[in-house]
């Protein structure tokens, strides 16, 4: 599949109390000055989608409820999350492809990259790799 | 969730079930192998709920900066290798390179690796 144009997606609001909640699920030292954890690329990545991703995965023929996995993602960081701050987020999606599958028979490879922005440009950029059985009626 | 540092490294859990359903809400996935056991079961992957993986990686992330206190992310690089259930104890262990991975109790293999590359400062 080519990679298609960027999707325009929803608003990240990073805020304190939202930051310390992640912090506490995930035994995070606190916070350093308005820096938030680095998580929150992922988390406003997928938050910010134009859709959430079980439907946005549905849209483009996925057996989401047969139960995705997450292959490999990674984080970058061109600029800072920061808390007090918003982040508008665009989702591209890289590749979709069906490949045999070791635990599923066959599998859909999706990778997207989802980028949240600030006034300053890109802060984040998630590239991930979800991993969907292929149903047998699918 | 509770940590715990030691001589080997940061441990975690056990992981519970409504943990698992805040990191969902947090991340609007309604994948059901993270919030009903019968789901999780019918998908092939046993009687437990699955740890969504970005929570696994949260934890690793969370070692890294515990250990690097002054260190900004450049970078963070997952491999996710297997699964992390409810119940299940964690213990992170993070590698001079840097990098880390995420190990679950009563299993060799680690669940998650990771590789960090750190921003330089003046």
């Amino acid at each position: 599949m080519a990679s298609q144009p960027p999707i325009p997606g929803r608003r990240y609001d990073l805020t304190a109390a939202l930051d310390d909640r992640v912090r506490a699920l995930c035994a995070a030292p606190p916070r350093q000055g308005d820096l938030a954890h680095p998580i929150h690329a992922y988390l406003g990545a997928l938050a910010a989608m134009p859709a959430p991703i079980g439907d946005f995965s549905r849209n483009l023929g996925l057996a989401f409820d047969a139960g995705p996995v997450l292959g490999e993602c990674r984080l970058s960081f061109p600029g800072r999350l920061r808390v007090g701050q918003a982040y508008d987020a665009t989702v591209e999606v890289l590749d979709l492809t069906r490949k045999p599958s070791r635990r599923f028979g066959q599998a859909d490879h999706l990778a997207l990259a989802i980028t949240l922005s600030d006034q300053a440009g890109p802060a984040s950029v998630l590239q991930f790799r979800m991993i969907t059985p292929v149903v047998a009626d699918d | 969730m509770t940590d715990r540092q030691d001589e080997t490294g940061w441990s975690f859990g056990p992981v519970s079930g409504p943990d698992m359903a805040e990191w969902c809400a947090l991340l609007r996935d309604d994948n059901t192998i993270h919030l009903r056991r019968e789901a999780a079961e019918a998908a092939g992957f046993g009687p437990r709920r699955v740890n969504p993986g970005p929570a696994n990686l949260a934890y690793v992330i969370s070692a890294a900066m515990a250990a690097h206190p002054q260190a900004e992310f450049a970078e963070i690089a997952a491999f996710f290798a297997d699964n992390v259930f409810e119940g299940d104890r964690l213990a992170a262990r993070l590698t001079p390179e840097p990098g880390g991975a995420l190990y679950a109790e009563g299993r060799g293999a680690p669940v998650l690796r990771v590789q960090f590359s750190f921003k330089e400062h003046d």
